[in-house]
């Protein structure tokens, strides 16, 4: 190669160089990619998502992603929630983390979405057994809190708890969450001679309050999800339950208000703030490594006494539902 | 080995002057330009840094100020209650006018404030703004806001943040508030009394003044703790109680206000801190050192380009110059290689000064190459064709015939000595004519061959001059070209002495001046014209019209081509009074090497 030619391969070279550092400006001068994430959670406005929603947000902060939250209303079908899921998709969610719809159909019609964006389950499984889920799932250990909500009634009674009547109540049975809750629950009172009298599913439902009205007495109202519980709560400051005690599962600060007001005597708090933010890192460590697996998340949860209620470590519970 | 001693040679091939040159320009440049591109990041990124640490004090300075400002008002709130309200006040007598004028102050302050709140010494509710109803069991006198009041009663306590844990809110929600409590007395019925004033902030008004500084998204933060160290506000406040994340806080407590470094979870960080007066409460500011590159990629790519076009730019400049440096030497070095392939083009005489004169001396050189090349041709020529002379010299067949002719002669008239000595003398000639082919000889030999011819030619010229020899002794020893006398005896017989009537006289004189020998034959015959002297040595043709064919010339270009143009033969003579021909030549010690230099023509005598 004569010098000339090495000459204008030098150039060449420099100015190649040149166009890809400059290329790398502008890019960053762009920023760095921001991922767009949408939520789809079912009552999305309720309080009960405070803390999941906190979650998210500080977790979107982190990360430096946006999330969008999709305003929904109470019962939604499979085919309205894929839906929004594709509505979503096509305004340019670049992963989907969704509460499911609890039907036969679900995990199948998100499996086909999860080949176009990631999608994270939160709260629950599509399927309705944990083990059989194909999609990464974010929840709190349902069937510990079902057994620890048992466990804690027990406590009250010093372990003695023949002869007491029960009521569950539920929004929904054929949720994996539920069913597990119910799972553990009824696991530990198994061999106790407690009583379940009625159980009543979808209780969160325009019908919910109607159902408590009409069903026998009973010593002890066993809610197994937030809305449930709260409504049982609001039946029980009114003396709407003839003396029943309320014990249930719930995460908003309308059943720490009940909690702390007596109606309720036992609540069971999943930590909504981590199934949120570690749901959401999850998902941007999917967008970020294209070989990254998403994984099944499983969190602890806590147990609140009207007693406890403000210690430090409750507060700070309190403080992410109290989150807007 | 051999091959791998060459190819390694390839390999360590010189460089040309332009690869040269532009290479030395090159890294010369690209050193320069790295050095300058370091020190200009270095200087920059040092200033950046300062710029980015004083802009953090500065908006920690306005931020502590709000702060303060904030807590301030929050103090003068409970002064007012307490001082203008309370103390002013029976709690029995001007209940109303106590709430009418804790209604005012709260209106006055209510998007700071969430309650204001008098309790007695038991914990029992005396007044509260707004009014709400109090839980049923708030168990106020183990709240710790009570507490430190209580225990320390002159002082003003501001509390962490916390849930407000005192009124039942229709709404169902739950209030995060910062407790600003002091003891008060105060009168019940005419009966003094003590209790607790507590001011109940929002919390949300701390923390938006916080949110506000923190929307910087290169790592760098702010957060608020109190003098324990225990956090106040910080943007990751759940995080780092959920173990997600994780501060320092607990060692804030031991820093005052300043600049430090401090290396937390493997990074490096400053933190600058910042006391808020009165409440003992440490703003802090983090700023990660990855957060003092954070807007510098850009510019460490900026000066990357900046460096790379210059250097795209220095090298066409450097291309430029050394082009113009290299290509007159270039051109030179074209024409001298073309010169040497056996071309002969005109050396290139162009560019700089200096090349030029390298150009017009390389020139020069060759030219006097030449010259000196055909000079040598011609020496050799003229060598060979003399040499040719002298062995023609050697038997001349005239010579020899007359010789013999002599000898018959003698032998004819009985003149047995005389031919003996006749056949002895031409034998000598003979032998030192031949002397084993060699050029050079001693001047004992060429002496002898010169008397031996002489003798010769004394017979047959039957004696009519005479020959002396005068020779000093002690230049024998010297080396001398064969036959160079006998050619100038034969001219002296020839046009000398011939003619005369037995009075021809011819002298041969050999001496040692100054480095050279001198040999001089000199007779008193009849002389040569003046005109003619001159013609001797140079017009060859002229000499040989009379000759034996061995001319002056012939022996005068022998002496030259071996012992230079400052040897030779001279030649003076007036007419009619004889003429003396002297052959000058270097003194050399007849030896073998000697001998053998001279015969190869090497050396010359300047």
């Amino acid at each position: 190669m004569n010098s000339k030619k090495k000459f204008i391969c030098l150039e060449a070279a420099m100015a190649t160089i040149v166009m890809i550092l400059l290329f790398i400006m502008v890019k960053e001068q762009m920023g760095k990619q921001s991922y767009k994430i949408s939520v789809i959670l079912q009552d999305s406005d309720s309080s009960q998502w405070s803390a999941l929603r906190y979650g998210l947000k500080m977790a979107a902060k982190d990360s430096g992603t946006e999330v969008f939250f999709a305003s929904i209303g109470n019962e939604l079908t499979v085919d309205e929630q894929i839906n929004i899921i594709k509505y979503e998709i096509d305004n340019g969610a670049d992963a989907i983390i969704v509460q499911p719809v609890s039907d036969i159909n679900t995990e199948v019609e998100l499996k086909k979405l999860e080949k176009k964006v990631p999608v994270m389950l939160v709260e629950s499984t599509a399927s309705k057994d944990r083990n059989a889920s194909i999609l990464p799932t974010t929840e709190a250990d349902n069937y510990a809190m079902g057994r620890s909500l048992a466990e804690e009634i027990l406590k009250d009674y010093n372990g003695n708890i023949q002869g007491k009547k029960l009521g569950i109540i539920t929004d929904n049975s054929s949720s994996e969450a539920i069913t597990n809750r119910i799972r553990g629950f009824k696991d530990i009172l198994e061999n106790t001679d407690a009583k379940i009298c009625w159980t009543i599913f979808g209780s969160s439902g325009k019908s919910g309050k109607s159902f408590l009205k009409n069903k026998p007495s009973v010593d002890l109202v066993i809610a197994l999800d937030n809305a449930s519980l709260v409504n049982a709560a609001e039946d029980s400051a009114l003396n709407k339950l003839h003396g029943a005690l309320v014990y249930g599962i719930g995460h908003s600060t309308e059943a720490v208000y009940y909690l702390d007001t007596g109606d309720i005597e036992c609540l069971v708090v999943p930590d909504e703030f981590n199934i949120g933010y570690k749901s959401l890192t999850e998902v941007v460590e999917s967008l970020e490594y294209y070989f990254y697996k998403m994984k099944d998340m499983t969190l602890y949860y806590t147990i609140l006494r009207n007693e406890e209620l403000f210690s430090e470590k409750n507060q700070e519970i309190i403080f992410t539902m109290s989150q807007m | 080995m051999k091959i791998k001693y060459s190819k390694s040679m390839k390999k360590f091939k010189p460089r040309g002057i332009h690869s040269t040159i532009m290479f030395a320009f090159s890294a010369v440049s690209a050193f320069i330009m790295l050095i300058l591109g370091v020190v200009l990041y270095m200087r920059f990124s040092s200033i950046s840094r300062q710029e980015i640490i004083q802009n953090t004090q500065k908006l920690m300075e306005e931020t502590g100020e709000h702060l303060e400002d904030y807590l301030l008002n929050m103090r003068q709130v409970s002064d007012t209650v307490y001082y203008n309200v309370i103390k002013e006040n029976d709690f029995s007598d001007n209940d109303n006018l106590i709430h009418q004028e804790m209604k005012l102050i709260y209106e006055a302050n209510k998007n700071n404030l969430r309650s204001i709140a008098i309790y007695n010494n038991y914990g029992s509710l005396m007044a509260a703004e707004p009014v709400a109803l109090q839980k049923e069991d708030p168990d106020i006198t183990h709240q710790n806001w009570f507490t430190r009041a209580m225990d320390e009663m002159e002082n003003m306590h501001f509390s962490t943040p916390h849930i407000q844990n005192l009124f039942s809110d229709a709404a169902r929600r739950y209030y995060w508030v910062i407790s600003l409590s002091r003891a008060v007395e105060f009168s019940d019925s005419g009966v003094p009394m003590s209790g607790v004033l507590l001011v109940d902030m929002d919390y949300s008004g701390i923390s938006r003044m916080m949110q506000k500084i923190n929307n910087q998204n290169n790592g760098q933060y702010y957060y608020l703790c109190d003098s324990t160290g225990q956090i106040i506000y910080h943007m990751k406040q759940v995080q780092i109680s959920n173990g997600i994340s994780s501060e320092n806080n607990s060692e804030i407590a031991n820093y005052r206000d300043g600049v430090y470094h401090e290396y937390f979870k493997g990074e490096h960080r400053k933190l600058l801190i910042k006391t808020i007066s009165y409440t003992g409460w440490k703003l802090v500011g983090v700023i990660p050192y990855s957060s003092f590159t954070h807007g510098m990629f850009n510019m460490r790519y900026f000066i990357m380009v900046i460096i790379i076009l210059m250097a795209m730019m220095l090298a066409v400049i450097h291309r430029f110059i050394s082009d113009k440096i290299s290509s007159p030497i270039l051109k030179l070095n074209a024409s001298v290689m073309e010169y040497e392939a056996g071309e002969k083009p005109e050396i290139y005489i162009g560019g700089s000064q200096e090349i030029r004169h390298l150009g017009y001396s390389i020139q020069r050189s060759y030219e006097q190459i030449d010259l000196l090349m055909k000079e040598i041709v011609m020496e050799q020529n003229e060598r060979r064709k003399s040499e040719l002379d002298a062995l023609q010299s050697q038997i001349n067949p005239h010579f020899l015939y007359n010789a013999l002719d002599s000898i018959v002669w003698m032998v004819e008239g009985e003149r047995n000595d005389d031919a003996v000595f006749m056949i002895s003398e031409l034998a000598k000639l003979f032998r030192i004519s031949l002397s084993k082919g060699r050029t050079i000889i001693s001047l004992q030999d060429e002496l002898q061959h010169a008397k031996s011819y002489m003798n010769i030619q004394k017979i047959r010229y039957k004696n009519c001059f005479s020959i002396d020899f005068d020779i000093d002794s002690f230049i024998y020893s010297y080396c001398s070209v064969k036959l160079i006398l006998q050619p100038i005896l034969e001219n002296a017989i020839n046009y000398g002495i011939n003619g005369m009537d037995d009075c021809g006289e011819i002298t041969v004189i050999g001496r040692k001046e100054d480095g050279k020998i001198i040999l001089s034959v000199v007779d008193n015959g009849i002389g040569i014209p003046e005109d003619e002297v001159n013609f001797i040595l140079t017009d060859s043709d002229r000499v040989h019209k009379h000759g034996s064919g061995v001319g002056l010339v012939n022996v005068n270009n022998r002496i030259q081509i071996l012992f230079g143009k400052d040897y030779g033969i001279t030649i003076e003579s007036e007419l009619d009074e004889g003429t003396t021909v002297s052959v000058c030549i270097p003194a050399v010690p007849y030896t073998e090497e000697n001998r053998k230099i001279l015969e190869k023509g090497h050396i010359k005598y300047e």
